[in-house]
C-alpha cells in the first residue's frame, strides 16, 4: 500500500507573490471609497491571472493606516467572492495583515457575502481565517492547517467521518478558495484526493 | 431659532421653506449663539433648496461670533454671492486667518473622487489633536462612508451634490453633564432621500411605509437600494463605531429622522424637507461628571 502521507508542501510558486496594497498608486495609507477599492482590486484580478494553477497571491494590506467598509468590499469582497465563484481557476488570495481594527471592515464585508479568506500575519505566518465558514467546515479546515498536507483517508480518519462526507467538507473548502485540493491517481486503479493549506 | 443652530432648530425654516413660490425670504438667524456643523450643512441644504425658488433670500445675524465661525468655515465663500447678509463680511474675510487645525471647512462635493481628500484632511486635523490612529481609523472610515452615500445619492437631477463639514471639540457638545472631547461630523446631501432610494427595490417595500421606516431599516446590515450582495455595509458601521464611542448616529430624510445609540433607536417625525442629513457624534475621554461639578 502506498501512503501518500507526506511531509508539508510548500507553495507552488518558489517566491511568494505579495501585492503591496499601500505601496501602489491607490492612495497609499488611505485607502477609502469603493471606486479606489474598484481600482485596487482590478490589479490583483490582474497579478492573480498571471499566477500558475495553483499559485497564491498575498495580499499584504499592513502598510494601509485606514481602510473604509466599501473600500474594504469593493476590493477584497468582490474579489473574494469571485476566487469562490471559480473565476480564477485554483489560484488563491490570502491576506497578510495584523490582528488589528482595520481587519473589522474586511471580516464585517466577508460575512456579509458568507464567504472567508486566509490570513496570515506575516508572509509564511501560520494561517487565521478572517469571514465566515460554516461551523461544520471549521474543524475541517483546521486539520488541514495543522497538517500542513493531508490526504482524504487521513482526513476522514482524523475527523471521524466517511470518505464522501469528508471529501464533500475539503471541495467545499476547496471552492471557498481556502485550501488546495490535489487529485493523484492510487492504487488500484483509484484516485486519491490530497488537501495542502495555502498558506 | 434657539441659541444653537442644530439640525433641529433649523425644522420651522424647513417647514416653511415648502411653501416659498418666489417672493423675497428672509432668514432670522439672530438669536444663535453656536453653531454646530450638523447646522451648517443644514443651513446650506436649506439655502440651495430656497435659493432658486425665491426672489432673493437673505440672512440675518448678530454679533461677532457667529458670522466669523461661518467665514471660517467657508460658509461665505460658498453662499456669499448668493444670500445678502447684514454681517460685514468683507471685514471678516480680510482678517488674518488662524488655523486652528480642529476643523474641515464647509466642503462641498459631488463625486467619489472628492472624498479621500476631505477624509485625509480630517485625519490630518484628528492628528493634530492628538488622536490615536485607532480613533482616526474609526472617525475617517465613518467620515468616507456617509460622504460616499452622500455622493452616490445626492446627485440627483435637481441635486447640488453633498455638504460635508467636521469639527473637533475640547468639551462635549451633545448631551449634558459629562465631560470629555468631541468630534461632530455632519454631511448632507440633496438626493430623494432613504425612503425613495430604498421603495426602488420591492423587496423593502413593507419597511418603506414611513420615513422614520426605511431610515431604520437602512440602518441595518446588508440593506441597500441595489440589494447587491456587500453593499449597504457602511451605515451599520458606522452606527456601530459611534455607539461603541458612546455617541450617536442621526440621520434625517423626509420626514424622519432617526438617532442611534449604542442600545436604543430614537425616531421622530419632523417636517418633510428633501435630501438626507447625517450627523456623528463621536466623543472620547467621557466621564459622567459629578452633578455639583457639571458647571465647571
Amino acid at each position: 500500500m502506498i501512503s501518500l502521507k507526506t511531509v508539508r508542501i510548500g507553495s507552488v510558486a518558489e517566491t511568494p507573490e505579495i501585492f503591496d496594497v499601500a505601496g501602489g498608486d491607490f492612495g497609499g495609507k488611505l485607502m477609502v471609497t469603493r471606486r479606489a477599492g474598484r481600482a485596487v482590486r482590478e490589479a490583483l484580478a490582474e497579478r492573480l491571472e498571471a499566477l500558475p494553477k495553483g499559485g497564491v497571491l498575498h495580499v499584504d494590506t499592513r502598510g494601509v493606516e485606514l481602510m473604509d467598509y466599501s473600500f474594504a468590499d469593493e476590493s477584497l469582497g468582490v474579489l473574494v467572492s469571485r476566487v469562490a465563484g471559480g473565476e480564477y481557476g485554483e489560484r488563491y488570495l490570502v491576506l497578510v495583515e495584523e490582528d488589528r481594527d482595520m481587519l473589522e471592515n474586511v471580516e464585517a464585508s466577508l460575512r456579509q457575502r458568507s464567504l472567508a479568506m486566509t490570513r496570515v500575519d506575516e508572509v509564511g505566518g501560520e494561517p487565521a481565517i478572517v469571514g465566515s465558514i460554516p461551523d461544520h467546515l471549521s474543524d475541517t479546515l483546521q486539520a488541514i492547517m495543522d497538517a500542513g498536507s493531508i490526504t482524504n483517508a487521513d482526513l476522514a480518519k482524523k475527523l471521524g467521518l466517511n470518505h464522501t462526507a469528508c471529501n464533500n467538507r475539503a471541495t467545499r473548502l476547496a471552492k471557498l478558495g481556502l485550501i488546495h485540493r490535489k487529485v493523484e491517481s492510487a492504487s488500484p486503479g483509484g484516485r486519491q484526493y490530497t488537501y495542502e493549506r495555502i498558506a | 431659532m434657539s441659541g444653537v443652530l442644530t439640525l433641529g432648530t433649523l425644522d420651522p425654516a424647513f417647514e416653511a421653506a415648502s411653501r416659498v413660490a418666489g417672493e423675497p425670504v428672509a432668514l432670522d438667524l439672530r438669536s444663535v449663539e453656536f453653531v454646530e456643523p450638523a447646522g451648517i450643512c443644514g443651513l446650506a441644504a436649506l439655502l440651495e433648496f430656497l435659493i432658486p425658488r425665491s426672489e432673493e433670500v437673505s440672512l440675518a445675524l448678530a454679533g461677532r461670533d457667529v458670522p466669523a465661525y461661518l467665514e471660517r468655515m467657508n460658509f461665505f465663500r460658498l453662499f456669499g454671492d448668493r444670500v445678502r447678509t447684514n454681517a460685514d463680511v468683507a471685514s471678516l474675510e480680510e482678517r488674518q486667518r488662524h488655523n486652528p487645525g480642529t476643523l474641515q471647512e464647509l466642503v462641498k462635493f459631488q463625486t467619489e473622487e472628492e472624498i479621500p481628500g476631505v477624509v485625509r484632511r480630517i485625519s490630518e486635523i484628528l492628528e493634530n489633536q492628538g488622536y490615536r490612529l485607532r480613533e482616526r481609523v474609526a472617525i475617517c472610515s465613518t467620515l468616507s462612508e456617509i460622504c460616499a452615500n452622500a455622493a452616490e445619492h445626492g446627485a440627483s437631477e435637481d441635486g447640488f451634490g453633498a455638504f460635508a463639514t467636521v469639527q473637533a471639540y475640547n468639551h462635549i457638545v451633545s448631551g449634558a453633564r459629562r465631560r470629555g472631547e468631541e468630534v461632530l461630523v455632519a454631511i448632507a446631501d440633496g438626493g430623494v432621500g432613504i425612503r425613495k432610494t430604498l421603495s426602488r427595490n420591492e423587496k423593502h417595500a413593507e419597511h418603506t411605509t414611513t420615513d422614520n421606516d426605511a431610515i431604520r431599516h437602512a440602518l441595518k446590515m446588508g440593506v441597500s437600494g441595489s440589494g447587491e450582495l456587500g453593499r449597504g455595509g457602511g451605515l451599520t458601521l458606522v452606527a456601530q463605531i459611534s455607539g461603541r464611542a458612546g455617541g450617536s448616529l442621526s440621520l434625517r430624510s423626509g420626514s424622519g429622522r432617526v438617532t442611534a445609540y449604542h442600545d436604543r433607536k430614537n425616531s421622530r417625525t419632523v417636517p418633510d424637507f428633501p435630501g438626507t442629513f447625517v450627523r456623528v457624534s463621536l466623543p472620547r475621554h467621557l466621564e459622567t461628571a459629578p452633578q455639583e461639578k457639571s458647571s465647571r
